[in-house]
């Protein structure tokens, strides 16, 4: 599902006299189907990651294979319909748009994209009703529980069908219950859609919840395998 | 379709969240668009009745005037001579291409009497063509016709003033027996009234009668054949100009005026008055437009301002937007309709203010209003046109935005 090969980001502050490296040669393999979570301490380039493979921004080098396509080297507007029709985003801060019903907040993505506009409206009921949420498809953002909110967002990232979904701190907003309601959900997601699930998180309970955990520390990947490998003894494996 | 329809949905729907903003936004435009139109029908209301009385007056007339008599040093000034005659008014008819018709006119003052009532009037002799050439048509009975000419026939027709003075409201002068200069006169038509001239003249006050029958039985036969005016009417404005031209070459000729000397007769028409005056009240039409088109421009700098400060505001959603798979060119549009919706809104608004400020001003002032539809169209275009000249800017950047810097935004 995603390949990348010595993958840096460069960032040039100040006219080029303050050189940022984010990302320091990552080389990374995800297969279809498994649910890994990045984790990292703040600075250590897991969001900046996340972005390049969600297609929101491009490598300064190496290279990044998307289902097998080059996908490095697009152009914007090539890289807006890959985000539309293969990734799903889910963020911390759920960004639902204000004073739009949670249905028209997961018809979003298919306003920018090919279905027809028939279908619409029940595949926004589909996806809501597959994060548990069919009754709430008239609320406005601000009558749901963050929970709920994040449960939209993750309705909105499925609607369109797409194989990857992309998570930044999904939980990040959420308290110790929800957080678990959600991973719970994304869990289930991938097991029973076969979904690819990526998650950032600097949270180790939530990484535990994962089946593979990749550490990044100053831009470089410094340990990947299972939760109770990288994380330590402390935390059990998930069930 | 679905695009269309949910980026008009959104602006709607951002124009409302600050329904305030929104109309405080508009309200340039609105004043632009009203003042505009306000200013633009006062403005060809003036214009309108400006060209009325053109109309009426013939801006195509040309008009031939005997020149001075010189006697013992006394000169009496234009049209004391009798040098044009009948002959001249036909040729002129029959050799200058630029002339549609032609008639003539002799005329005195003379007292009109019917019953106990009398009144001086101007006694005019001059063929049925007068009717036409003048564009003046008979309210009641009818014109004289070619006929009574030739035969002299003691017909007449009356101008509405001297009808107003020898007959008591509601008696019919159709049939009548006037007399002037003690001479009857049967009444066959009344003129359609046609008012003063631009100069003050009562142009109804007046009795026609056939040419022949003035000269030989009213005007006396002292200078048998000439005339104190031919009128010509050309077939446009531009026409008389051509005609002016050739009269006078013409009757320079025939008139054996040796090169040098002055002409016995003058060429007049009241065009370039009348396109003096309508020139002015075009350019202060444009004027007042050019003025009200300013505050049109403010309008749209205020739509620029709060479009800016609306990308601020939804610099997330827009982030949101482009993460699920907008393009850029999708952001820009929907920043484009929002400031067009806002600037047409406005724009319409302004119309239906402006209507109302015009006919306002036409009633307080009792000037005339003429709200013209492209007047009006041309305000709505521009005040779209406004809201996409200055939604360019802040639709643009809201297009450029980076997504991930987008949705980090607080």
């Amino acid at each position: 599902m995603i390949e990348t090969h010595a993958l840096t980001k460069v960032y040039a502050l100040d006219h080029g006299e303050v050189v940022v490296e984010a990302l320091r040669g990552i080389t990374l393999t995800v297969r279809a189907g498994e649910l890994v979570a990045i984790v990292g301490a703040s600075g250590s380039g897991k969001s900046t990651l996340l972005n390049i493979l969600g297609c929101l921004d491009r490598p300064s080098s190496g290279e990044y294979r998307l289902d097998g396509r080059d996908v490095s080297r697009l152009t914007a507007d090539q890289r807006a319909v890959l985000r539309n029709v293969c990734i799903g985003f889910v963020f911390q801060s759920f960004n639902l748009l204000p004073r739009t019903s949670a249905r028209e907040n997961v018809e979003l993505p298919l306003v920018y994209g090919d279905a027809p506009p028939a279908e619409h409206r029940q595949r926004a009921e589909d996806a809501l009703g597959a994060v548990g949420l069919a009754d709430a498809a008239d609320r406005l953002p601000s009558q749901l529980s963050g929970g709920q909110q994040q449960r939209v967002a993750i309705a909105r990232a499925l609607v369109s069908r797409p194989r990857l979904i992309l998570a930044d701190e999904p939980t990040g907003n959420l308290d110790t219950a929800t957080s678990r309601d959600i991973m719970d959900l994304l869990r289930a997601l991938n097991r029973t859609h076969g979904l690819t699930l990526v998650v950032v998180t600097h949270e180790p309970d939530i990484a535990a919840l994962t089946d593979r955990v990749v550490m990044m520390r100053d831009g470089r990947v410094v340990a990947d395998g299972p939760p109770g490998h990288v994380l330590g003894r402390a935390v059990e494996p998930a069930v | 379709m679905k695009l269309v329809r949910m980026t008009l949905l959104t602006a709607w729907r951002a124009l409302r969240r600050n329904l305030t903003r929104s109309l405080l936004t508009m309200l340039g435009v609105v004043i632009g668009v009203a003042a505009v139109i306000a200013m633009v029908s006062v403005g060809q209301g003036a214009d309108a009745s400006v060209q009325a009385q053109i109309a009426s007056l013939g801006t195509n007339i040309v008009m031939v005037i005997p020149g001075a008599t010189t006697a013992g040093g006394v000169r009496s000034g234009w049209g004391g001579a009798s040098t044009l005659t009948v002959g001249d008014a036909k040729a002129i008819e029959k050799e200058c291409p630029s002339v549609a018709a032609v008639t003539y006119v002799k005329r005195e003052i003379a007292q009109v009497t019917y019953g106990h009532e009398n009144w001086a009037t101007a006694i005019q002799g001059s063929p049925p063509s007068y009717s036409a050439v003048r564009d003046w048509p008979v309210a009641r009975g009818r014109f004289f016709t070619q006929s009574e000419e030739d035969s002299a026939a003691k017909v007449a027709v009356l101008g509405q003033t001297l009808v107003d003075k020898l007959f008591v409201p509601g008696e019919d002068p159709l049939g009548a027996a006037i007399r002037v200069r003690a001479v009857p006169f049967r009444v066959v038509g009344v003129l359609a009234p046609k008012g003063q001239t631009t100069w003050g003249q009562d142009q109804d006050d007046v009795v026609i009668v056939p040419f022949s029958t003035a000269e030989r039985r009213v005007l006396g036969t002292a200078f048998l054949g000439t005339v104190n005016m031919i009128l010509v009417s050309s077939p446009s404005s531009a026409d008389a100009v051509q005609a002016e031209g050739d009269i006078a070459r013409l009757l320079r000729v025939r008139h054996r005026t040796p090169a040098g000397e002055e002409d016995d007769f003058t060429v007049r028409s009241m065009r370039e008055l009348f396109a003096a005056s309508l020139m002015a009240s075009q350019v202060m039409t444009r004027l007042l437009a050019a003025i009200a088109s300013i505050s049109l421009l403010v309008g749209g700098i205020g739509i620029m301002n709060i479009l800016l400060v609306s990308v601020t505001e939804r610099t997330r959603e827009i982030g949101v937007r482009l993460a699920v798979g907008a393009k850029a060119r999708h952001i820009l549009l929907q920043f484009l309709v929002e400031a067009i919706v806002l600037s047409t809104a406005g724009g319409i608004l302004g119309t239906l203010l402006g209507i109302g400020a015009a006919v306002l001003i036409g009633r307080l002032a009792a000037w005339p209003i003429l709200v013209s539809p492209p007047a009006v169209a041309i305000a709505l275009v521009f005040s779209g046109v406004v809201g996409l000249a200055f939604g360019v800017y802040p639709a643009r950047r809201a297009a450029r935005l980076d997504p991930i810097v987008a949705l980090r935004h607080e």
